[in-house]
């Protein structure tokens, strides 16, 4: 290659950067006046038509303005043989359902009412936790069981009977036993929310109700729960959730099933405080 | 009615079984495995920005991405469950086909067009153990803007399962930087804060130094040299509009808004001495905070707007002071090792995330607003500037490499002190702000 013709090759080349410069700058240098945010609109969506109730078309995502579903959908049971989703009123924000007419919808039911409830009412040991919401959604759901198995009253006494002597000689060894065997299960299913402001302050006692089998009967009660100010509603929710959803996740427990008048109702005590 | 009394009897015995208690003191600390499958489309309808259909499927992964980056949720790989979402299963979801693939929570939910040639995104959260739906709502907005609506989608799920606000539909703006550092060019740039729809706000013929938002989001502060005179100026999104705040003779910088947007403060030097002033955006009315030797910047108000953090080298080294908001009851906050640098009240007022300079780094820190409690978050070379997400969990910050020429880019950190994370920018990156959830 020459003098003259290395020169020429720098030029090109200079002129050939040159170009790829300009344009490249001009394609960054204009300054793009930003545009406002566009909008977006927070529509509330339409409660979804029951299957239970009638073949309404459903409009599910139509942007009407109705009060803010808090209420969680009660997911209708009817064609599912599922693990029936109880629709239970979420625990901190009451719902504000305004009666509970519509839940005696079940109209196939043969079974006369009263009984039914009478068992749904046995079935749940904690009588200061039912309202009349609970107890209607309760009704709604084990309705289809009391058709199957009808209120057996001598047999209801013969197992309270056999109850109170039972528990009133629990052997603290066994006992013991227990605890380690739920806490082992269960603990391992707990993934308490990390970070919160409140995080570690906050504890939540649940109820449990378990069959035999070690699945566990509805959802788990919250009892108690401490660490909830004024200011912290949407955590302690969030956090009780937690909770529950260790328990119905871990679900069945393996329990020693000749014990099971000691387990067929627990309480566990949920706390974060010692977590790392 | 033979029931009754039974019942009866039973309510008053039950209290007396010894029911088991089971204390569970610890769980484990795991992101929260959710299923977050393409949303529904009744049927895919052709819009601005792309069918219904086509969509429904960039929602779900823009949410995803956000739960993920956030280190709190694990969303599933779509590859991991086969259950195409029905639009009948939006509102009925299958939650046995979920459990079998271990999500925990479920998102799902519709995309339909509106007959202005929008977009509706339906969102639902659903707890796939209880079958329990945990929320829902609805988001109208024109096709293109579906990011937002997505975004709004993950914060509505964020909040609802851990209790806190969101942050995941807000944006970031930085200092964008190319160049030798000799002559560094220095841009205004903008993007959301997942880094999507980014685009440069000034040109880059003036160097730009620190911008920061205003509550409303629609007003930059900045430094500029603009006219080789550094002040302090105002930017208009959506105008364009810049104006600098004032022809003060001397050097202004280091702005930032009140928590109500009416003010601003920033330092000013005059006399060899550099003090804190606020001033009214309306009236123009100037009143200095602080008086006296040494260099004072870097003012942050606290969220009520009734304190004000910020650094001071009065006592020799850079060191974190607060004051009320008329500049009286200064006291200093940092001692520890080193110099502290840069404080930002969080939005929660709770803590107060500085850089601590020493032992041959910069690193991010967070302590309460009383000095207590330090906490360093990072440890590399060189982590400066931090600011808050709007929910006063995450801190983003700019990192610079060691070494000749290393990058200086965007990271974020929460407030444990895990799940770093770099943020893409197209350029170098400095001096970033996050801004306050978008309306």
């Amino acid at each position: 290659m020459t003098e003259r013709q290395s020169f020429a090759v720098v030029g090109l080349a200079h002129l050939v950067l040159l170009a790829i410069l300009s344009l490249g700058l001009r394609s960054i240098t204009p300054p793009l006046p930003a545009e406002d945010p566009t909008p977006v609109d927070v529509v509330n969506l339409a409660d979804v038509p029951k299957i239970v109730h009638a073949p309404k078309p459903s409009k599910a995502a139509a942007p009407v303005k109705t009060v803010e579903a808090t209420a969680p959908e009660p997911v209708p049971p009817a064609p599912k043989p599922e693990p029936a989703p109880t629709p239970e009123p979420t625990p901190i924000p009451k719902p504000e359902k305004p009666k509970p007419l519509p839940k005696a919808e079940p109209v196939e039911k043969p079974e006369p009412p009263k009984p039914a409830k009478a068992k749904t009412e046995k079935a749940k040991p904690a009588p200061q936790l039912l309202d009349a919401e609970a107890l209607s959604t309760l009704l709604d759901k084990k309705l289809p069981k009391a058709k199957v198995r009808p209120l057996d009253t001598s047999a209801l006494a013969k197992s309270i009977e056999k109850d109170l002597p039972k528990t009133a000689r629990i052997d603290p060894r066994a006992t013991a036993t227990l605890i380690a065997a739920i806490r082992s299960q269960v603990a391992p299913c707990w993934n308490p929310p990390i970070g919160g402001a409140d995080a570690k302050k906050m504890t939540v006692l649940l109820h449990l109700d378990i069959n035999r089998d070690g699945s566990i009967i509805g959802r788990p009660g919250i009892v108690s729960q401490t660490g909830v100010t004024g200011g912290n509603a949407d955590y302690a929710r969030a956090f009780a959730e937690t909770a529950r959803r260790a328990v119905l996740r871990c679900a069945p427990l393996k329990l020693p099933p000749d014990l099971y008048d000691q387990w067929k109702a627990v309480e566990i005590n949920f706390d974060p405080s010692e977590m790392g | 009615m033979r029931t009754l009394p039974l019942l009866v009897a039973l309510f008053l015995t039950t209290p007396a079984l010894a029911v088991i208690r089971v204390d569970i003191n610890s769980g484990t600390a795991q992101p929260l495995p959710v299923a977050v499958p393409a949303f529904a489309t009744a049927s895919a309808v052709a819009t601005e920005a792309g069918t219904t259909a086509a969509l429904g499927a960039q929602v779900a992964s823009v949410i995803a991405a956000d739960l993920a980056s956030s280190g709190l949720f694990r969303p599933l790989d779509p590859a991991a469950f086969t259950t195409t979402v029905a639009p009948a299963d939006v509102t009925a979801p299958q939650f046995a086909a979920w459990r079998t693939v271990a999500a925990q929570a479920l998102i799902t939910g519709n995309v339909t067009a509106n007959p202005d040639g929008g977009i509706t995104v339906g969102c639902y959260a659903y707890d796939v153990f209880s079958a329990e739906e945990l929320a829902r709502q609805g988001f109208v907005t024109t096709a293109a803007n579906w990011r937002r609506a997505a975004h709004k989608c993950a914060d509505l799920v964020y909040a609802r399962l851990t209790g806190e606000t969101g942050y995941f539909d807000s944006r970031i703006v930085y200092v964008s930087e190319t160049g030798p550092k000799t002559h560094r060019i220095k841009r205004l740039a903008v993007m959301d804060q997942d880094g999507a729809g980014h685009r440069f706000l000034t040109n880059g013929q003036s160097l730009v130094l620190t911008p920061r938002f205003a509550p409303n989001q629609q007003t930059l502060t900045y430094m500029s040299f603009a006219n080789n005179r550094p002040r302090v100026w105002l930017y208009t999104i959506g105008s364009g509009h810049q104006e600098a705040i004032g022809d003060f003779p001397n050097m202004s910088f280091a702005p930032r808004f009140s928590p109500d947007g009416a003010s601003l403060v920033f330092s000013m030097s005059q006399n060899g001495n550099t003090d804190i002033y606020k001033m009214d955006i309306a009236s123009r009315h100037l009143s200095r905070l602080t008086s006296g030797p040494g260099i004072n910047t870097a003012p942050s108000f606290s969220p009520d707007g009734s304190k004000i953090v910020f650094e001071s080298d009065r006592s020799g080294g850079q060191q974190i002071y607060t004051m009320n908001a008329d500049g009286s009851g200064q006291s200093r906050i940092s001692f520890g090792e080193g110099r502290a640098g840069t404080p930002v009240w969080s939005p929660r007022g709770d803590l107060i995330a500085f850089t601590r300079l020493g032992g041959g780094k910069f690193r991010i820190g967070v302590m309460r607003p009383d000095g207590g409690g330090e906490r360093l978050l990072t440890n590399a070379y060189q982590d400066e500037g931090p600011t808050w997400s709007p929910n006063g969990r995450v801190i983003l910050f700019f990192r610079t490499a060691s070494g000749r020429g290393g990058r200086v880019d965007l990271h974020s950190v929460d407030l444990s002190g895990a799940n770093e994370r770099q943020i893409k920018t197209p350029l170098d990156a400095s001096d970033p702000a996050w801004s306050p959830l978008l309306p």
